[in-house]
């Protein structure tokens, strides 16, 4: 249930500056009335533990605060820029007469604004580091030519359609700029309810107040992705979550699920998972059940849509809902703080939500029609692009899996690090790498030396700055490509003097010593070029324990602020292939 | 109901419902801007559940209109 407007406006009045790690500055332009937007922004920021400043731009002075490089939106610096039109704005006298000119007039016009348009953000984006999301043009339901207007050459709403389709075409490769689908969230709540006359001839409010915290909700993916705090596994009960009834009592015969209702509810639900898994969310069940009994139905249901391929852990026993979401962050080896919790029972909800705050208990109605419109309406799952790892990320929990009964037949360590057969690839940062490349930046804690985040316009800047070296690693063994994995960014101090400014790795090849593959590639550079020394330093977290010996490991020495490697060369262990591109 | 009617103007404008009355309007509280006179707006019409006309909203200049309005729209205020 979504809030009224006035609650953020009071709650955003009591909000406490807390010196949180995760900040971010918004700037909102826009052609309407929008007040209020920025009170809720806050408020759902605060929700999530992120600490976020706003601007907000005088009433349609969009124009004047872009084309002006002293302008207080540019003094403000955003990290995120919204800009929100309106379909009104950008059409003046057509919006009411689009039949007033030709056909002709009517492409030539629409040629014009987009050319005006994607100038202005083309001026934004050379003057800031600031992404920028413009929200498309929402189709208005209202033709004077009604049934009509179907038949006319280039009619209204085909003007809308072609103006969102050049917007989207023209900045589709720009990581810079997004398009919001501002259409489809007008045809999600409705025209009729979203837009009020009465708001509209008092304030010139074409989002009614209602419904703007249902509108930063959904801008809040933004945010979300841009902090790399999306979340990514979807832990699921199984009886009446993933099917109706329960299988300890029903039986296999006697569950829900299937293509008549209520069952098929149930198996909309999991198509929604499905298709979530097939973007890269992880899935896991965690279920009191009898194994054998649950098994039984992942693995030979014909209606279940999910199998058992699809989940990268499964804990169905009789321990608590809390002692086994543990062991499954621990098993996948990401924090609990990524996680979504869907049970059917309020009990187990509760337990979860007060034991684990830091996971997303969702809160599930009774009637399972309604958790597939529960699963989309979240914006939880984003990412600002979807890499080619997010595709396979599914496939790749399952090798992992497999590598970890390898891991656990193997006598001794060294011995199934021999038999893994692991090839590290060191590949350049190009236009195929660059966005897995700050994806990790963003979204790795543990074996991260300096947590220093970077948006991929960032790095790009790197890699046309001949004072950086930037690459990255990508990891195979007998089970299969883990995907690139590993992120190096060197800055070329002096002729003489390199400085590790980022070395990360992704959890998912811990333990393998592929880090030593890297460095060794960054040192072996470093010679070649004539450098003397590394430098590198290790900025603690909570959370980057496990790369705290790594340097020390390595060889590098501590003095006082950095540590140094001066040694002519370094040996990477001869287990390990080293491709280098 | 008069009180239901001030804590609602007295959230809306942040401001304590001690000194709400039905002379209180944009000219004796200084957060009444314009901005706010809608989000009251949407907060009346959804809390007593009523739809005020165009005319009826631009003829409103204080609290004692807004009651009177409410009356007419045959929300029952008890004083």
């Amino acid at each position: 249930m979504e809030q009224k407007l006035s609650y953020y406006i009071t709650k955003a009045k009591e909000l406490k500056i807390n010196d949180n790690d995760k900040k971010i500055r918004i700037a909102l332009l826009s052609s309407f009335t929008i007040n209020g937007i920025e009170e809720t922004f806050r408020v759902k920021c605060a929700e999530r533990n992120i600490e976020c400043q706003t601007y907000l731009a005088g009433y349609n002075q969009y124009f004047q605060n872009i084309l002006d490089d002293q302008s207080d939106l540019y003094k403000f610096s955003p990290d995120l820029t919204f800009l929100l039109l309106d379909t009104r704005s950008i059409l003046g006298n057509l919006f009411h007469f689009p039949y007033s000119i030709s056909s002709s007039e009517r492409t030539t016009f629409i040629e014009t604004k987009f050319k005006e348009l994607s100038n202005l953000i083309n001026t934004f984006t050379k003057k800031t580091n600031s992404k920028l999301i413009v929200t498309n043009f929402s189709i208005p339901s209202f033709s004077p030519y009604g049934i009509s207007e179907t038949k006319q050459e280039y009619g209204l709403k085909s003007m809308i359609i072609d103006l969102n389709n050049k917007l989207e075409s023209e900045f589709m490769q720009n990581d810079s700029v997004y398009i919001y689908d501002f259409n489809s969230f007008v045809a999600k709540f409705g025209e009729n309810n979203m837009f009020d006359f009465k708001q509209y001839f008092f304030g010139d409010i074409k989002v009614c107040l209602d419904y703007i915290p249902h509108l930063v909700n959904d801008l809040m993916a933004y945010v979300i992705a841009s902090l790399g705090l999306g979340k990514r596994c979807i832990v699921l009960d199984l009886d009446n979550t993933l099917w109706g009834g329960i299988v300890g009592e029903d039986g296999f015969d006697g569950i829900k699920l299937g293509n008549t209702p209520p069952g098929n509810a149930y198996q909309e639900f999991q198509r929604v998972l499905l298709s979530l898994y097939q973007r890269g969310v992880l899935l896991a069940i965690n279920s009191k059940n009898n194994p054998e009994d649950a098994l039984k139905v992942i693995n030979e249901h014909p209606d279940m849509i999910l199998k058992k391929e699809h989940f990268a852990c499964l804990k169905i026993n009789w321990d608590d809902k809390v002692t086994n979401m543990k062991e499954i962050a621990e098993d996948l080896n990401f924090g609990l703080d990524y996680m979504v919790f869907f049970d059917d029972d309020p009990v187990n909800r509760e337990f979860v939500k007060t034991r684990l705050p830091q996971v997303l208990t969702v809160d599930l109605p009774k009637d399972p029609s309604q958790y597939s419109k529960i699963l989309q309406n979240m914006s939880e799952f984003n990412t600002l692009s979807i890499t080619e790892e997010d595709t396979k990320r599914g496939k790749m929990y399952l090798e992992q899996q497999q590598r970890k009964q390898f891991e656990s037949f193997a006598t001794n360590l060294e011995d199934f690090l021999k038999e893994l057969n692991l090839k590290v690839s060191i590949l350049p940062a190009d236009q195929f790498t660059i966005p897995r490349i700050s994806q990790l930046t963003l979204k790795t804690n543990q074996f991260n030396l300096t947590t220093h985040r970077y948006q991929e316009e960032e790095i790009r800047e790197f890699v046309q700055n001949n004072q950086f070296l930037v690459g990255c690693a990508q990891v195979e063994d007998k089970f299969g490509d883990n995907g690139i994995t590993g992120v190096f960014i060197v800055k070329k101090d002096t002729p003489k003097q390199w400085t590790l400014d980022t070395f990360l790795l992704s959890c998912r090849v811990m333990g393998r010593e592929v880090e030593k593959a890297i460095i060794s590639h960054i040192i072996k550079k470093a010679k070649e070029n004539g450098v003397e020394r590394i430098r590198a330093q290790y900025i603690p977290t909570q959370k980057n324990k496990p790369v705290e010996s790594f340097l020390p490991d390595c060889g590098f020495v501590k003095e006082g602020d950095y540590w140094y490697y001066s040694k002519p060369d370094f040996k990477a262990p001869g287990f390990l292939t080293i491709d280098e591109k | 109901m008069s009180k239901k009617l001030y804590s609602l103007i007295a959230k809306v404008m942040g401001v304590d419902i001690s000194i709400i009355d039905d002379n209180s309007s944009p000219e004796t509280i200084p957060s009444w801007d314009s901005f706010n006179s809608y989000v009251l707006l949407d907060e009346l019409e959804s809390e007593f559940k009523t739809q005020f006309t165009i005319d009826e909203v631009v003829s409103t200049k204080n609290v004692a209109d807004i009651k009177y309005y409410l009356k007419i729209h045959g929300v029952a205020l008890d004083d």
